[in-house]
């Protein structure tokens, strides 16, 4: 029987990891948002953002010259001096293509940033993205170091991106508004009809009106309604793609298709609010 | 388990960390992307028992919590679990084949996720949206392709400890 002790051992080993999980979970729950293990999080954060950064960076040029190279016709092995000539000038051209487009949306960014004057923003770099396929994150360049808090809105020249939830001192982490925990006050712009506009971890949101007989109709445009303090009214959501009726004839369900291209984001604007914690704080109370 | 093979478990975390944070995420394919780290945790528990796997899900998972937004603690939970249960099965399957890690890692994806959003759901953290089963089957195909490479690799570097040298010897 020599396993016996050895089972003994491991079965404690595991049963402690268990307690440190629950432990952890619970202190995290209950704690507040400025609490040690939310700044833990935040001080990670600001420590790995600068090599995702980095990866980020190296792996886009690698990443847009092996699609491009995947789609090029094969060539032969003699021609393989050739062959990486053409490699190289892909390279280049791609590198230089990158810097005109990120020209234009810098440009538009702007555009649009001047259309909004009264509105005050931080323009800030995407340096990552979420780390698991459950969640609708980004993580920006710019933290609580240069303004930025929790709760904030994110947005660009196309429409609303999301909201700050996690701020580190020189990073945020965007909760995008296709995430299944994001909910913004929206309102039909035509209409008027206000609602809220929630995440499904799908590339497609759902606008949910106050009233079920709300009048909303494909083509209508949804905005943000202001409504919760955290980001201003007006600035645009997407599209309705379809209202899904009751049998009754109600509007129940209205599928909105967001204006932002979140796979093509590079650079986003964060909208600065006076203390939108305390907005949602107040509204919690 | 030897001195040697703690240290490259301990590096072969840290790197799955760094590509897991910064590299995959660059290279989505359907949406998703890989979890090495739960792979890496499965496959450590498959070729060095339960406990090894338990503490490398741990591990792994903690370091995800501490960068990620959502209540830390509850990955590392969730793959200290499904790395103790990859660990059981292999002891009662007894078999080297590696069939075996791939079926752990397919199906240990399901049952990791849905632990995952079922604590979150539970503490209120999520809220309870219909799965995707279309997302959850192209995670775990993705996670089989990563157990295809890191399997291999891992057993490469067992680093024997004195007496399974000596074992090994005598057999040969």
């Amino acid at each position: 029987m020599p396993a016996a002790p050895r089972t003994n051992r491991n079965r404690i080993i595991l049963i402690m990891i268990i307690i440190v999980c629950v432990t952890v979970v619970t202190l995290y729950v209950r704690e507040s948002d400025r609490g040690p293990l939310h700044r833990v999080q935040d001080f990670f954060l600001d420590m790995v953002s600068p090599v995702s950064s980095a990866f980020a960076k190296i792996f886009r040029p690698i990443k847009d010259g092996f699609v491009n190279l995947f789609h090029l016709p094969s060539l032969s092995k003699e021609r393989a001096d050739l062959q990486k000539e053409v490699a190289q000038l892909r390279t280049e051209r791609i590198a230089s293509r990158e810097v005109v487009a990120e020209n234009q949306e810098l440009k538009e960014l702007l555009k649009w940033q001047q259309t909004q004057a009264e509105l005050e923003t931080v323009g800030t770099d995407i340096i990552g993205q979420s780390p698991d396929n459950w969640q609708r994150l980004m993580i920006v360049s710019k933290g609580s170091s240069s303004g930025i808090k929790k709760y904030m809105g994110v947005a660009t020249e196309e429409g609303l991106v999301g909201r700050i939830i996690s701020v580190g001192s020189r990073s945020s982490v965007v909760q995008l508004i296709t995430d299944s925990r994001s909910g913004v006050g929206a309102r039909d712009q035509r209409s008027r009809e206000t609602g809220i506009v929630e995440g499904r971890n799908e590339e497609v949101i759902r606008f949910v009106p106050m009233r079920e007989d709300a009048d909303v109709r494909p083509g209508d445009i949804i905005e943000t309604s202001g409504l919760g303090g955290t980001v201003p009214p007006g600035i645009v959501i997407g599209r309705v793609s379809e209202v899904k009726k009751r049998s009754s004839g109600l509007a129940r369900f209205v599928e909105v298709k967001p204006f932002v291209r979140f796979s093509k984001l590079d650079k986003v604007l964060v909208i600065i609010t006076p203390e939108p914690e305390s907005v949602i704080l107040k509204e919690a109370q | 388990m030897s001195r040697n093979r703690q240290l490259f478990l301990m590096v072969v975390i840290a790197l799955a960390f760094v590509f897991q944070m910064s590299v995959l995420p660059q290279f989505k394919l359907l949406g998703v992307q890989p979890d090495l780290i739960l792979v890496v945790a499965i496959v450590v528990a498959v070729q060095d028992g339960p406990i090894a796997g338990a503490v490398v899900g741990f591990a792994g998972g903690m370091l995800q919590d501490m960068v990620s937004p959502q209540v830390m603690g509850v990955s590392a939970l969730t793959k200290t679990l499904a790395a103790f249960l990859a660990g059981v099965m292999k002891d009662v399957f007894m078999t080297y084949s590696i069939l075996l890690p791939v079926l752990l890692v397919f199906f240990l994806t399901f049952f990791e996720l849905l632990l995952n959003q079922g604590v979150l759901v539970v503490l209120g953290q999520e809220k309870l949206v219909p799965v995707k089963a279309g997302l959850l089957f192209a995670a775990a195909l993705y996670n089989v392709l990563a157990v295809l490479v890191i399997y291999p690799l891992l057993r490469r570097f067992r680093f024997p400890d004195k007496e399974e040298s000596l074992l090994l010897t005598r057999k040969a």
